[in-house]
């Protein structure tokens, strides 16, 4: 391989960064790629990050917006900084948080349905296109700095949430290849990224910070979602070896959330006094409250802070309204609504289920981070060993930039675990704006370092996975047959092996396509390939898209059945195979996810 | 009735004549390579790279610059606004705002820096030679320098220069800010 350099994507909910570095660097050193874009009808800037937004031109915009970017762009739509402003004024035309409908399975991913409920005249795209439109932004960007060394020929790393399951990597997978990534792209998950980026920071003195048998909590909380992750701590031939442990659900809760609230509490405050704010004030509004959140928070802040509307006309400060907000009042509204003080065994509510609930994003109805935070640790106390607390803690995400609130969850540790937690990030008042870069720079550190053979977080699959099986028996009018799940990934399957299912033949109808339902399970750690459960709680296997396979319909056989077993596998790219194999010739079969709605 | 008549002409002529139908292939697809001219082909001006010094600017980069200011953190609106109409409490409501963004413009795209790292008050020498943008001496200023003084003022110098790229028409090449329409 030719590639002269490493390159991280953190491709984020709500903003995207690349970093990279060259791959025969002594010490890494990751640089960011300044990434051209709109950032006013009329006006190109080059800046660290995109803003993950799309926003569909019309017509009278389209001539001027297509040539405006240094390398030729499809016409027709805007990414990145004016994509995320018009987003404030005609959400109908932009699409933002296409990551989070990746990962929801309950719709069609490959279907043009974004923007969300948007009206007829506007031209809908699927959301496996609109990540591959954010990537081909990243990758021109790229090509337009490097002409010599194109992406395609470079080591590419692109991170994913640790709750992705198989279907959702491998959607962004398509979308990645599809936009030009080379073919050898590597899928990292965020909180490994995170903890790269401190082994890069920390460099050889990581090993004094951590101990064999550690756990690291790793908490990442980003615009608008919440991804956790647990890292071991283990003894490998006499070093130190990092195991990921476990993930957490895919969690719709950040600090988007935490602006909207604060902008909804202002606003409040606003309308006690008989001011009313139309749509416009509110945009503004939730820029001042963004900005003014940080200093809000500050422990050591003033008692209050005014937040002020600038007027929308050219009468800056005749229009100007502004109001005080006491700190004590934001405190209670921020740290104790999505910081909450909690006891180790409280629970985020669960989502209310009615019938006539809009099918968009699954949004958490519980923003109590502190309690995601402690389900997570509860679900994942080692069966063993079930007192095993996590002892460090790795802050990451731009939510953390806050000290109170990273004081706040420490606090909250505290009532929890019988030790408290060590901060791994506790010097970071100095370089608090790394953490929202932190994933993309640890991404480019993580490929360097497989690169040279050094450190690298064991892990494996992230969950357990079954294939549904029907059991044979008299059927009964009216019942389904009872469906038996049979497990063909052990949870931390490693990268390079493939296992051969043992179990039962399953008969295969030849010449159409044979579905399979298919279920994965963060949390079923033990399960062994072959084992077959009859039982479970929904809490324990979630269902995910099925998979299928057509077996061409052979003339030289004279059963249309094929008798099968399964063969799984994982790449040493970390990509997740399943085949049937023929128990009574040479024929194998790839099995693929059909993410189709059911429905259909 | 004419385009009729030379149409036949052409089918005819292309038919039978081999000049004509040369003729007509270079109207219809531009030159190819019989039909090419024989004489040299003037070398071609790349039209994506006109020279820089060739043209001047559409726009000025101070307007572009301006009209960052006032989309990001409504500095024109600030300055054209009458300031005695206002008491200083509402001036400062609104310059808060506009001046912690104006901050945020100017570190993007300048990341200014103090031109020494040296406190003010404390005891600072000039190079041996330096450019009068660099340093300004002042007070009893005699000899050659190096000349040694209290630092009154660190100074500000720029570490990058991240200018907004313009890309508007020549119509709208003096535009500050928009007209603003609300279509209801």
């Amino acid at each position: 391989m030719s590639a002269e350099f490493v390159v991280g994507i953190d491709l984020g909910t709500t903003n995207s960064v690349v970093s990279y570095c060259r791959l025969d660097a002594e010490t890494p050193e990751a640089s960011l790629l300044d990434i051209p874009q709109l950032v006013a009808a009329d006006a190109v800037e080059t800046r660290p990050s995109l803003p993950s937004v799309w926003y569909l031109t019309r017509e009278h915009e389209a001539a001027a917006f297509a040539s405006a970017l240094p390398w030729n762009s499809e016409p027709g739509f805007v990414i990145g900084e004016f994509a995320r402003q018009q987003a404030a004024e005609h959400p109908e035309r932009t699409i933002a948080a296409a990551k989070s409908w990746l990962a929801h399975a309950s719709v069609d991913r490959r279907a043009k349905i974004l923007p969300w409920q948007a009206p007829d005249e506007v031209a809908k795209i699927s959301p496996v296109e609109a990540t591959r439109r954010y990537l081909q932004h990243l990758v021109a960007a790229w090509n337009d700095a490097f002409s010599e060394s194109p992406l395609d020929q470079q080591m590419v790393v692109l991170t994913v949430p640790a709750s992705f399951d198989a279907s959702a990597r491998e959607l962004t997978r398509e979308a990645a290849l599809e936009a030009g990534l080379p073919a050898n792209l590597v899928l990292l998950e965020e909180p490994q990224a995170a903890v790269y980026a401190w082994l890069a920071d920390e460099g050889d003195n990581w090993r004094r910070h951590v101990n064999v048998g550690d756990r690291v909590l790793v908490c990442d909380v980003g615009g608008g979602t919440t991804d956790l992750s647990m890292i071991g701590v283990a003894d490998h031939d006499g070093d130190l070896s990092l195991q990921r442990i476990a993930v957490g659900r895919h969690l719709l809760v950040g600090g988007d959330n935490m602006d909207l609230a604060l902008a909804h509490f202002v606003a409040a405050k606003f309308g006690e006094q008989g001011v009313q704010l139309n749509p416009w004030d509110s945009v503004s509004l939730w820029h001042s409250c963004r900005t003014a959140k940080e200093s809000l928070l500050a422990e050591d802040g003033k008692d209050s802070h005014k937040i002020s509307i600038l007027g929308r006309g050219r009468s800056v400060i005749g229009g100007t309204k502004s109001i005080e907000v006491e700190r004590t009042e934001v405190a209670a509204l921020l740290t104790d609504g999505f910081f909450p003080l909690c006891e180790a065994t409280d629970r985020p509510l669960r989502q209310r289920q009615s019938g006539f609930q809009q099918m968009g994003l699954p949004y958490e109805t519980d923003t109590a981070v502190t309690k995601h935070v402690a389900a997570f640790v509860h679900d994942h106390q080692p069966a063993d060993q079930p007192d095993q607390a996590p002892t460090l803690v790795l802050f990451n995400g731009g939510v953390f930039r806050s000290e109170a609130l990273r004081n706040r969850m420490l606090a909250a540790f505290t009532n929890w675990f019988p030790t408290p937690l060590v901060d791994l990030r506790s010097d970071l008042t100095e370089r608090n704006a790394s953490l929202d870069q932190a994933v993309a720079c640890g991404a480019a550190f993580y490929g360097w370092s497989k690169h040279r053979g050094a450190i690298r977080i064991r892990g494996g699959t992230a969950r357990s996975y079954y294939i549904g099986v029907e059991t044979a028996g008299l059927a009964i009018p009216g019942a389904p047959r009872p469906l038996k799940a049979l497990c063909v990934v052990p949870f931390g399957m490693e990268e390079g092996t493939q296992t051969d299912i043992p179990s039962q033949e399953i008969g295969v109808v030849l010449g159409e396509p044979a579905t399979f339902r298919f279920f994965s399970s963060s949390v079923r750690k033990e399960d062994q390939p072959g084992q077959m459960l009859s039982q479970w709680t929904d809490d324990e296997l979630s269902e995910t898209d099925s998979m299928e396979a057509e077996l061409p319909a052979g003339a030289d056989l004279e059963d249309p059945f094929v008798p099968v077993r399964f063969q799984s596998k994982v790449t040493e790219l970390g990509v997740l195979e399943l085949w049937c194999v023929s128990t009574n010739s040479d024929g194998r079969w790839k099995l693929e996810f059909s993410v189709r709605e059911s429905t259909e | 009735m004419n385009r009729i008549f030379l149409a036949f002409r052409i089918f005819f002529g292309t038919l039978f004549g081999s000049a004509p139908a040369q003729q007509v292939a270079l109207l219809l697809e531009g030159p190819t390579e019989e039909a090419k001219p024989p004489q040299p082909v003037p070398e071609k001006v790349k039209p994506s790279a006109p020279s820089p010094a060739a043209k001047k600017p559409l726009r000025s980069e101070a307007l572009t610059l301006l009209a960052a200011l006032q989309r990001e953190a409504r500095l024109v609106d600030l300055i054209q606004e009458p300031l005695s109409d206002y008491s200083d409490e509402q001036i400062g409501a609104a310059a808060r705002d506009v001046l912690r963004d104006c901050h945020k413009v100017l570190d993007r795209l300048f990341a200014l820096q103090p031109a020494t790292e040296a406190n003010e008050g404390s005891n600072l020498e000039t190079p041996a030679s330096f450019d009068a943008a660099e340093y300004k001496v002042s007070g009893n200023v005699s000899g050659e320098p190096p000349y040694h003084g209290q630092l009154v003022h660190p100074g500000w110098k720029a570490t990058k220069c991240d200018m907004p790229q313009w890309q508007g028409s020549a119509d709208a090449a003096l535009m500050v800010a928009p007209i603003e329409i609300e279509i209801t």
